[in-house]
């Protein structure tokens, strides 16, 4: 029971004008099932974890320890602009906080300003104690009293309550990293690649480690679905610079633990925000049960233009996924409003021939990003007319 | 063994990612006689060059670029004292460069610093999370023609416009010209920020650099 969510709950459920034919939940559940001839409306489920924090009126400073205060932010936006889903607020001390000692944590996180991501030191400097990290167990040891516990997981908690009591008519999205992502932000992502080229053995027992400690991990997250009604989960991947070389040797580590979450989880997708994409695309499409894959630009230099690019994942996704795209957060955050619009236009008009699409830019919106270019985002997926 | 195939070999260890192998090599080279400037630009340079079009051709990755510039960097260990006290150490110009504040990523960076170190620039690297006032200090210090803003993340590119302003407030923008590095750059926002141009790509920087450098020169005659 949360105050917070309740006061949202008595404000808000029975009052809110509808936004198409079906809830926000029916038509996100419409897009992942790729069932196209259901949908009412193109789903919009920007991911606005930092972002709704400022929208709302807070700084990053002020709900780093509320817990309320965070829950407020989110249900607020989403009270505000409707979109298709709320995603939680999730921070970097969330993820690697119970690896540290409570003695060192404030010199770990640093706070810039108001709108700027919390800025974090890695935790370890080679491969050898990055594996110490993992077998000493320190992510259990400091466990107790870290932001996962006392933060991240109260808030989850809340938004999940917001969405039971509001009759499921807006999803909740969790995200939950992966393997890659946790070895790789440990260390720093540069020495983790580095790594794989020249300590491959090493890397994989590091891999080994970190797949371990995720597994555990989604029994707890298998748990909240049981109990809370977890059902819309975003699996962060790392891996976004790994050639295919690296996808082939290191890549079982994620196929092991999508392999866990698709059973525990109705709705399942992929977050990849790097840049090489064709190949990972390719393995995207082979793991079972993921029904969406959130994607990013490839990288400049495999030279395909925005329409293209989304044209040849849509192609490749038909019948098989659901996409979800669009704008590029870096549109988002400095192009202008018909600049977004655009975007957004030419992802739909090259993928809703070929499958189902969620407006989603391939990462978090960042929190300078223009209040107007994540309305012209949201509007421009509503007067989409589906085909 | 001939020159040309000493020059052969350095290149290759560069795109074979020899850590263990190059500094031999160097060595190598330099007891048979060829200058170390010489082992630099058509040694190591060039293969830092080959890796480049092998990148840019899907051919390599990521990974791999960055254990080639590690390679490039230890030969370049070897070679660095010994081209400043031959003097023969003209450049095509003076960079320094770093992460901008609130930004820990440096992976553009690291690959982007052999990049212009092969194109023949000075480069000075302020490495990662650099305050304003850091930038400030170098630009006295150094008298570069370049600052290099390395930004990583959507967010910190907006930083460009704070640091633009600290370089402009201590007197100094009309000494420099300033272009930011990265995934989340855009050249045309980076303008409006106050910065001169941006780029995604190293090797296509480059051009880049000569342009803004020969710009500022042009500006100095003038003044």
């Amino acid at each position: 029971m949360s105050e917070i969510v309740d006061a949202w709950v008595r404000r808000l459920k029975g009052k809110l004008a509808p936004v198409g034919e079906l809830t926000h939940w029916q038509r996100m559940v419409a897009a992942f099932e790729l069932r196209r001839n259901d949908l009412d409306l193109v789903p919009v489920a920007p991911e606005l974890d930092y972002w709704q924090i400022t929208y709302a009126g807070y700084s990053h400073r002020e709900i780093y320890n509320d817990v309320d205060k965070t829950t407020d932010a989110c249900i607020r936006t989403w009270a505000d602009l409707r979109t298709d889903a709320i995603w939680m607020y999730v921070d970097i001390s969330h993820q690697i906080e119970n690896f540290i000692p409570p003695e060192k944590r404030p010199h770990h996180f640093v706070h810039r300003g108001d709108k700027d991501y919390l800025l974090f030191k890695p935790l370890a400097k080679t491969i050898d104690e990055a594996i110490e990290l993992y077998e000493s167990r320190a992510y259990e040891r400091y466990l107790e009293g870290s932001r996962a516990v006392t933060h991240y997981t109260p808030h989850m908690l809340q938004l999940l309550e917001f969405q039971e009591k509001m009759d499921r008519i807006v999803p909740v999205i969790v995200g939950i990293a992966t393997p890659s992502n946790y070895a790789e932000t440990l260390v720093e992502v540069q020495q983790f690649v580095r790594w794989t080229v020249t300590e491959p053995k090493k890397v994989k027992r590091y891999l080994d480690l970190a797949l371990e400690e995720r597994l555990a991990a989604l029994d707890f997250y298998g748990e909240i679905a049981r109990k809370h009604g977890l059902h819309f989960v975003c699996l962060f991947g790392g891996a976004r610079t790994w050639g295919p070389r690296q996808l082939r040797e290191f890549g079982y580590a994620d196929e092991i633990f999508v392999q866990k979450a698709v059973k525990l989880f109705p709705y399942v997708f992929w977050h990849i925000c790097g840049h090489n994409l064709p190949e990972a695309m390719q393995l995207l499409v082979q793991w079972d049960g993921i029904r969406a894959v959130q994607y990013d630009m490839p990288y400049y230099s495999q030279k395909l233009r925005w329409p293209e690019w989304c044209e040849s994942v849509a192609r490749l996704f038909a019948g098989k996924r659901c996409a979800m795209n669009s704008p590029t957060t870096q549109v988002a955050c400095h192009g202008t409003a018909e600049d977004v619009r655009r975007m957004v236009r030419q992802f739909l008009e090259a993928t809703l021939p070929h499958t189902t699409a969620v407006v989603m830019p391939g990462c978090e919106i960042d929190s300078y990003s223009p209040v107007e270019n994540v309305r012209a985002m949201i509007e421009e997926a509503r007067r989409t007319l589906l085909p | 063994m001939e020159k040309a195939e000493r020059l052969q070999r350095l290149a290759q260890a560069v795109l074979e990612m020899d850590l263990e192998g190059v500094g031999p090599l160097v060595e190598e080279a330099l007891a048979a006689g060829l200058a170390p400037a010489e082992i630099l630009a058509e040694g190591l340079s060039a293969g830092m060059r080959r890796v480049g079009e092998l990148f840019k051709s899907g051919e390599i990755f990521m990974p791999e670029v960055l254990v080639s510039c590690d390679v490039y960097y230890r030969g370049l260990e070897i070679l660095r004292p010994l081209i400043r006290k031959a003097g023969c150490g003209a450049t095509r110009g003076k960079m320094i460069i770093g992460t901008i504040h609130g930004d820990i990523h440096s992976v553009g960076k690291d690959v982007a610093v052999p990049v212009f170190q092969a194109a023949g620039y000075d480069v000075i690297d302020l490495g990662v999370d650099v305050a304003d006032e850091k930038f400030v200090e170098a630009i006295r210090e150094h008298e570069p023609d370049i600052v290099g803003l390395g930004t990583y993340m959507t967010s910190t590119f907006m930083h460009t416009r704070e640091t633009v302003r600290a370089i402009a407030e201590a007197g100094l923008r009309d000494r420099v010209r300033i272009i930011c590095g990265g995934p989340a750059v855009d050249p045309a926002a980076a303008r409006r920020m106050g910065a001169d141009d941006a780029s995604d790509d190293a090797w296509e920087a480059v051009a880049k650099l000569d342009r803004l450098v020969e710009e500022l020169r042009s500006a100095r005659r003038s003044a």
